[in-house]
Order: structure tokens, then sequence, then C-alpha cells
């Protein structure tokens, strides 16, 4: 084996780690980021289609109720998030994972 | 051509007497009419001794006129089953509970009785080519009132929920990393495409309330009834919906001038306290009385309805400000 397609093994593994670093350091968390984003914002529209579940009445309910059977993936997420929630404090932290 | 005229007024003035009657007059002159009733407590039946459903239905012994009272219960329940429906085709066993606990819950809410209405409105508002004339005798006025301004105020709130969908969507697809699938797709999202369809319809109800409508309210020669119709025109017009005209129903007869016992001077001096009040409605207020109606000795129906739509100078072929002659 010649020096260098040792040097190319070397740099290859090198490269493949630092794919990996960056991808697990930034390209993830950032990504990460968006779709809590996107989980809260979706949050906020199931609040707003559903605000009897928390026992405030909305003049659309009637209306909203038929989006329920579309919205099977959506309100059992939403659900789950509503009970897991300590604080915001702690939803937003967790990007840190401390 | 307005092809929906609306009466309404306070509870008790004779919208229903009123109402049949204008619609009486517009099927024997040959137009294709057809009379809804939104009031709860449906007196239409009553006027033409026949019973009437949700569905419309011929007025017997009255060419050219339909009627029809509007069921909001059947309505919600309807509703109700479609959703659920629905429901066991789309949502895996585990969840229909939960799910199903909701959808109840929304059907029971205090504003599931008026968007059933609503539903039912704006169908009959849609469905109705084969009429000429939609007359409307709508529920007393704060009912009928909220009626007309939810179009605007559940567009409003679609609106609202339609930018958090997309919103949250775009989020979504930008979260995808790669070749990933997003979690939530925009193309052919069944929720944003449910919600842009209720929105499609209230807006054609706005839209139809405003252009091809025409309000008439109906009041009685007394303080209360003539405070409330100012107050109903003021509220109608801040919806931009103009009051066409005046209905002044329940006037006393006066009696013969050589009449002089306890009646006779009881009538004599009602008529007087009317008097000062119709020129009231004829001075302060905008709309022009299109009817003086006497009380009639017995219940307005089957002839007397004839004598009363007589009575009325609305126009009948076309409701529009300058065609119609006050009274």
């Amino acid at each position: 084996m010649s020096l260098s397609t040792t040097i190319e093994r070397y740099r290859a593994e090198l490269r493949h780690w630092l794919r990996g670093l960056y991808h697990g350091l930034i390209t993830h968390p950032a990504y990460e980021k968006v779709e809590k984003e996107a989980e809260d914002t979706e949050d906020t529209f199931m609040l707003a289609c559903f605000p009897e579940a928390f026992g405030i009445p909305s003049p659309v309910s009637y209306y909203t109720a038929e989006l329920l059977p579309y919205l099977e993936d959506e309100f059992d997420a939403w659900e789950r998030r509503m009970w897991n929630r300590g604080s915001l404090l702690e939803r937003k932290g967790q990007q840190y994972h401390f | 051509m307005r092809t929906h005229v609306f009466f309404g007024g306070k509870g008790g003035v004779g919208k229903t007497t009123v109402s049949s009657a204008y619609a009486l007059k517009c099927a024997r002159t040959g137009i294709d009419t057809l009379i809804v009733s939104t009031d709860p407590a449906h007196s239409i039946s009553d006027v033409f001794d026949q019973n009437f459903t949700d569905e419309p239905a011929a007025v017997e012994r009255v060419d050219n006129l339909d009627a029809m009272e509007i069921d909001p219960e059947a309505e919600t329940e309807r509703h109700l089953m479609e959703t659920k429906r629905a429901l066991s085709d789309q949502v895996s066993p585990a969840m229909v509970n939960e799910v199903d606990r909701q959808i109840e819950m929304a059907h029971q809410t205090p504003g599931a009785y008026e968007a059933a209405l609503m539903d039912r409105f704006i169908d009959v508002m849609r469905n109705s080519d084969e009429y000429d004339r939609i007359v409307f005798d709508t529920s007393p006025t704060g009912g009928t009132l909220r009626l007309l301004s939810l179009p605007d105020m559940l567009e409003g709130w679609i609106d609202r929920l339609v930018y958090k969908r997309e919103q949250s969507i775009d989020l979504y697809e930008r979260a995808a990393i790669g070749n990933e699938e997003p979690r939530r797709i925009m193309d052919g999202d069944p929720i944003l495409d449910r919600l842009t369809t209720r929105k499609e319809r209230f807006e054609f109800a706005g839209e139809t309330l405003r252009t091809n409508a025409a309000f008439f309210l109906v009041a009685n020669p007394d303080e209360l009834s003539i405070r409330e119709t100012q107050r109903a025109i003021d509220e109608l017009q801040s919806y931009d919906l103009e009051v066409r005209g005046l209905a002044v129903n329940r006037l006393t007869p006066e009696p013969d001038p050589n009449e002089n016992g306890r009646g006779a001077r009881f009538l004599r001096d009602r008529v007087a306290t009317e008097r000062e009040r119709l020129n009231e409605l004829h001075e302060n207020i905008d709309p022009p009385v299109v009817a003086e109606i006497q009380t009639r000795v017995s219940e307005v129906k089957g002839t007397i309805l004839d004598t009363v739509a007589e009575e009325l100078s609305i126009d009948v072929d076309q409701v529009s400000p300058d065609t119609v002659s006050s009274g």
C-alpha cells in the first residue's frame, strides 16, 4: 500500500467524521429547532380549533369538529405535548440537550 | 332584482303575518316564491294551516308558493353523524374514543345551534335557483342580527385558522432534512381544503346578503317597538345591510264619528296615540313606511291574509329603493 492511498483513506475517514460532527452539532439542531417551531405553531392552531378542550367556548367549534377525523396524528401529538410540557422554558430549552 | 327578502323585528310584532302576506302577494303575481322560516318558534304552519318541514313543500290552494321551516336540531344531528362516519373511516380504533368525545362536545356548545341554522340558511340561498323570490320570516331582532353578522365573523376566524395551519405545514416542510418525507404536506392537505370550502360558503353568504337581499322591518305603533326598530336599523347598517322599508302592523281602526260610547272613545284615544307614534316613524326614521296594516278581528290566515297582502305597498317585481313606493 502506497503512502498516498493511506493518506487518501485517512482523509476520507476524516471527512466522514467531520460531516457527522457538522450534522450533529449544527444541521440537526437547526432542523430540530424548526420542527419544534412547527409543532408549537401547530399547537396554537389546535388550541384555536378546540379551545373547549380547556373549557373555553369557541364560536367555530361546530365547524372545526368536522376537521377532527383528519387530525388524528395532530390531535394525539397535541395532547401528548400538552401533558408533557412542564413549562415554556423547559420546552424552549430542550434544544440544548442538557 | 333582489331575490332574497327578509322581514325582521321585535318579538310578536307580526313578522310572520307580513312576510306570509308578502310571499302570497308575490305568488299571486306569478312569481315562483319560497317562504322560509328561520325562527325556532315556527309559525308559518299556523298561518297556512298546513304542516311544513325542513324541505320546501307546496302550499295548498296557492299556486307558485312553497314553504319551509328550517330545523337546526335536525341539521346538527346530521352534521354529527356525518363527522362520526368520517371519523370511523379515517381514525384508528385506539384514537376514536378520544376524538369522539371532542366531537360530541362541539355539537353541544351553545354556538352549535346557530352554526347549524347558518348552514341551512346558506344551503337555502345556494340551492334556490328554481325560485325567483325567497322570503325569510326571521326570528326576533337579536337572533337575526346575530345570524346576519355571522358570515363576516366566521370568515375572520377561518382566515386565522388557515394562516396558522399554513404556517405550521410550511415549517414542517422546511424541517424535513434531505430526502426525508415532511410530517405534513401543504399540497392536498385535507384540513386546508375543508377550511377553504367553509370560507367560500361564508363569503357567498356575506356577498349575497349585501348584494342580493332586501331587508324590511316590521314594527307596531308603540314606543318600545319603535326604539327597537331604530336600533335594528343602526346595527344592520353597521353590517352594510340597508333597510328598505318599515311595515307598521296592528294599527287600531278608527270608530265612526257619530259613535260616542266608551269603546268608541277608547278607540279614538288609542288611534290618536298611534298616529303620534306613526308620525315619529315617518319623520325620525329614514327608511320609508311601506305598509300600514290594521288589527284584524281574528287571526290573519286564509282570506284575511289576502286582504293584508293588498295593504302592502312593497313592490313585488323589483325590490330596490327607487321602486318602493311609500304608503
